[in-house]
């Protein structure tokens, strides 16, 4: 009704979050996925063909038949990568830094580039260009939070020319905090975690909306073998921090008084403090918590068709511990899911939905 | 045969001999042979449209026998009316309450037999004697309208235990009723056995059949099957006989597997916390083109009253009332026009009420949905467009009529819900909900039904089938959403779903 905006104002707006259902079904997939490595806040997977690269804290790793090897280690948490057709690694530092490491070679820091400062996801379009994720023109990645609670909408999108002068373009500005990349034919899908939502970019700059109004907040993307494509949510919405959201004031008080691991924020793990928020919210019954309890951390993976539509999906409930789950990869037909809140990287398969 | 029961005698107090009763031409049911002795339960089985409620309609006086005669104490009687039926002691309780919802308890009781002067208090008095006679904890001075589905069955019930009624004929008593309230009336069913009532029970619950039945008759598609003391059946005879090979077994009886499910398009309807009174509690829900969705739940669990608000028959509260999302777009619709021009119709569950305009014939009818669609924007109407959409849709749906000047009114159950749903399909809709859609139809229009829903979601079509039949949610749905006490609280894929486990979510 073209009333409600005026009405709302007196009658205050209605805040609600999209339910999971559907392909968004809640289950335990997550939970009862194999851990294929169990390591301290894996984040960024990615495969070179044969092996499973990721990174946890500064530290970037491949994984291959169960062994580990570690590949580099660098002056900051790494907060984005990617692998060329060719093999190329493309680094992303949370100081701001990028760099490039051929698959046997030492990395190189690509020039720097005004304005660009947090690399949140990294994408190759063929060998020749990378996409660049940038979350927020004010924040490093690991202040996330912050940006959110901020509700800044300062994030971009950049193609860095590769071949010539490595020069950086930008494609869009004013985006609430881009989080995921993915590369499709002459346009770029990105994931804006803060609007809940998944794009598609042209070169141009023109967006077209793909999935509007997620029940959680969009992280990174990832090709699947059968054409689709694995979308990470990183943590639910829920009506608490969307409320949260509305009080600019109480937000303002909570950001300069409350430790921020305690904020009424989504969070890639929780339940480790009594203080933390949303504790009271929990169901517990007979000191059992009930999967369905509100909370600040989940696990959930969606796996999107070729036409990018939701079909099925994997979870880690309130109940359950694979929270936080931040990236997606598929190595030679198998699936790994990096649970950042879990410190896991689980194995995941679709047979199980089926 | 535990204290307190009478025995069961072998006289039939009531005898039925090759009743039939055709409708239009069409046989509900055919030269059926059916007893009641006295002080007994008999169990009266067979699928939708078997010919269960015309048979024992018959026996009540609520319709004529078309062939056939039946015998009440030795005498033949042919009943013109319910109330004859009833003051020679046949009730039945029906399916959907008979009841004045206006009314207080007390006065629905003493409906009819009301006198000169009536005194109110006098009225409660006795009604509140009577009702504890029972042992039926009902407010008498209660209106009607305020109670649920199980008070107000043991109102009906009551109502037929005060006209002294000799044979009591529920149908379906226990469709509406929690676990709990299961128990109250099969205690009060023996109960009223023990006073020599003899009680005809209809069921679709088999368990209950062969748990409290004396014996048990099964009709299929209006012919009868099987009579027989209970202890002679167990589950398995009792579906066979039900089924057959028979139409509905191929209605109901598809094994579908996951690869059978229509996978969902994109997501047209949002549903977030919507909010109505007490029938609508923050409910949640999304609905996706290309799929059927079907919505189980009791009566008074809010499914149709949901999906009232969806359709803005009905108005969300205006306070924390919730949000409904079109296409991502918030909707608020104050009236059903609205909602119908942006492509979401509703059929009815109720199609005499609210379906379809009785005297006016199918093409006035079908007309009548493209009008109120508006979307033609025409300022006259045009009887050639009327005419060539009625030809074009009564072909469509297959309605058989005489011609479509018939009123509609006058068509069979199938093809009024034909009609109506014609009237809905006009409108060029894109999330179609159906209310009951093959409530009151007969096997053959469902099949039909069903494969027109089946083809609306193939053609890409956001499809809602609201139903408490389980088969049919469990066989037409490629998700099924449970709702109970206003809101969604489970869904299923139809290929984990059992009977069982829907059905412990609607009440549990």
């Amino acid at each position: 009704m073209i009333f409600d905006p005026i009405l709302d104002i007196f009658r205050g707006k209605a805040v609600t979050i999209p339910p999971m259902d559907g392909a968004l079904k809640p289950n335990t997939a997550l939970d009862d996925a194999p851990v294929a490595l169990e390591v301290a806040a894996p984040d960024n997977l990615c495969s070179d063909g044969d092996r499973l690269i990721f990174s946890s804290g500064d530290k970037v790793f491949a994984l291959k038949s169960g062994k580990v090897e570690e590949i580099h280690s660098f002056d900051a948490p790494v907060t984005a990568l990617a692998v060329s057709p060719t093999g190329d690694l493309a680094i992303g530092l949370d100081n701001g830094e990028l760099g490039l490491m051929p698959r046997n070679g030492s990395p190189r820091e690509l020039p720097a580039t005004a304005n660009l400062a947090c690399p949140t996801a990294l994408a190759f379009d063929g060998s020749h260009a990378l996409y660049v994720a940038q979350g927020s023109a004010r924040h490093r990645p690991s202040d996330w939070a912050v940006d959110l609670m901020r509700k800044n909408a300062f994030g971009s999108v950049w193609r860095i020319d590769l071949a010539g002068s490595g020069s950086a373009a930008l494609v869009l500005q004013g985006l609430a905090f881009p989080n995921g990349l993915l590369a499709d034919r002459d346009s770029v899908i990105v994931a804006e975690s803060w609007q809940h939502r998944v794009i598609r970019l042209s070169a141009n700059g023109a967006q077209k909306p793909i999935l509007e109004k997620l029940p959680g907040y969009p992280a990174r993307l990832s090709p699947a073998g059968d054409g689709g494509v694995w979308l990470a949510l990183f943590a639910p919405r829920n009506r608490l921090i969307e409320f949260t959201l509305l009080e600019t004031a109480y937000r303002e008080q909570m950001m300069r008084d409350v430790p921020r691991e305690y904020w009424i924020a989504p969070a890639l793990a929780s339940e480790t403090s009594f203080l933390e928020p949303l504790q009271c919210g929990g169901v517990k019954t007979m000191g059992i918590h009930k999967p369905w309890s509100p909370s600040r951390s989940y696990g959930l993976v969606v796996k999107l068709d070729a036409k990018l539509r939701p079909v099925a999906s994997f979870h880690s409930r309130a109940n359950g511990r694979r929270h936080g789950v931040t990236s997606v990869a598929e190595v030679g037909g198998r699936v790994f899911a990096a649970s950042k809140g879990g410190n896991a990287i689980l194995e995941i398969s679709p047979e199980v939905l089926r | 045969m535990s204290a307190g029961e009478t025995t069961v005698t072998a006289a039939p107090i009531v005898e039925m001999r090759k009743i039939s009763k055709l409708y239009r031409g069409v046989p509900a049911v055919k030269a059926v042979d059916f007893d009641l002795r006295k002080g007994e339960i008999h169990a009266l089985l067979g699928e939708n449209g078997a010919g269960k409620s015309t048979l024992t309609k018959v026996m009540a006086g609520v319709v004529t026998a078309t062939d056939g005669t039946m015998v009440w104490h030795g005498k033949e009687v042919s009943f013109q009316s319910p109330f004859e039926a009833l003051e020679q002691g046949i009730a039945m309780v029906f399916q959907e309450t008979s009841l004045v919802p206006s009314m207080t308890v007390a006065q629905n009781l003493y409906l009819g037999s009301e006198k000169f002067l009536n005194r109110l208090r006098g009225i409660y008095i006795s009604a509140q004697q009577f009702l504890q006679s029972l042992n039926f904890p009902v407010d008498p001075t209660a209106t009607v309208s305020s109670l649920g589905a199980a008070k107000k069955q043991m109102v009906e019930i009551a109502r037929a235990v005060h006209h002294n009624a000799e044979v009591i004929i529920f149908d379906e008593p226990t469709a509406s009723l929690t676990p709990e309230e299961k128990r109250h009336f099969f205690a009060l069913m023996r109960r009223l056995k023990a006073r020599g009532v003899s009680i005809v029970f209809i069921s679709h619950a088999l368990e209950e059949a062969l748990a409290h039945a004396d014996r048990i008759t099964i009709l299929r598609d209006g012919e009868l099957v099987i009579t027989g003391d209970a202890k002679e059946f167990d589950r398995e005879k009792i579906v066979r006989a039900m089924v057959g090979r028979t139409l509905s077994g191929e209605i109901y009886n598809k094994k579908r597997g996951a690869e059978d499910l229509r996978k969902p398009g994109a997501r047209v309807l949002s549903v977030q916390d919507i909010s109505m009174g007490a029938a609508v509690r923050n409910n949640s829900f999304s609905i996706y083109e290309g799929q059927i969705t079907g919505v189980f739940g009791l009566i008074g669990s809010g499914r149709t009253e949901t999906f009232k608000v969806v359709s803005g028959i009905y108005k969300r509260d205006f306070f924390a009332g919730g949000n409904i999302e079109l296409d991502a777009k918030p909707v608020r619709y104050t009236v059903p026009r609205e909602a119908v021009k942006d492509g979401i119709i509703y059929v009815t569950e109720d199609r005499k009420a609210e379906g379809f305009f009785e005297t006016m014939s199918i093409a006035e009818n079908l007309y009548a949905g493209l009008l109120a669609a508006n979307l033609e924007k025409k300022a006259y109407i045009s009887l050639r467009e009327m005419r060539a959409l009625s030809k074009d849709w009564t072909g469509q749906l297959n309605v058989k009529a005489i011609n479509d000047n018939a009123r509609v009114v006058e068509l069979s159950g199938g093809n009024q819900q034909k009609v109506v749903i014609g009237k809905g399909l006009i409108q060029k809709p894109r999330i179609v909900i159906f209310d009951e859609p093959t409530r009151g139809v007969d096997v053959g229009a469902i099949a039909e039904i069903h494969q027109l829903i089946n083809r609306l979601a193939d053609s890409g079509l956001a499809v809602i089938v609201i139903s408490s039949y389980l088969p049919e949610i469990l066989n037409l749905s490629d998700r099924i959403l449970v709702c109970r006490q206003g809101r969604i609280v489970e869904e299923f894929a139809p290929d984990e779903a059992t009977e069982e486990k829907i059905m412990y979510a609607a009440v549990h």
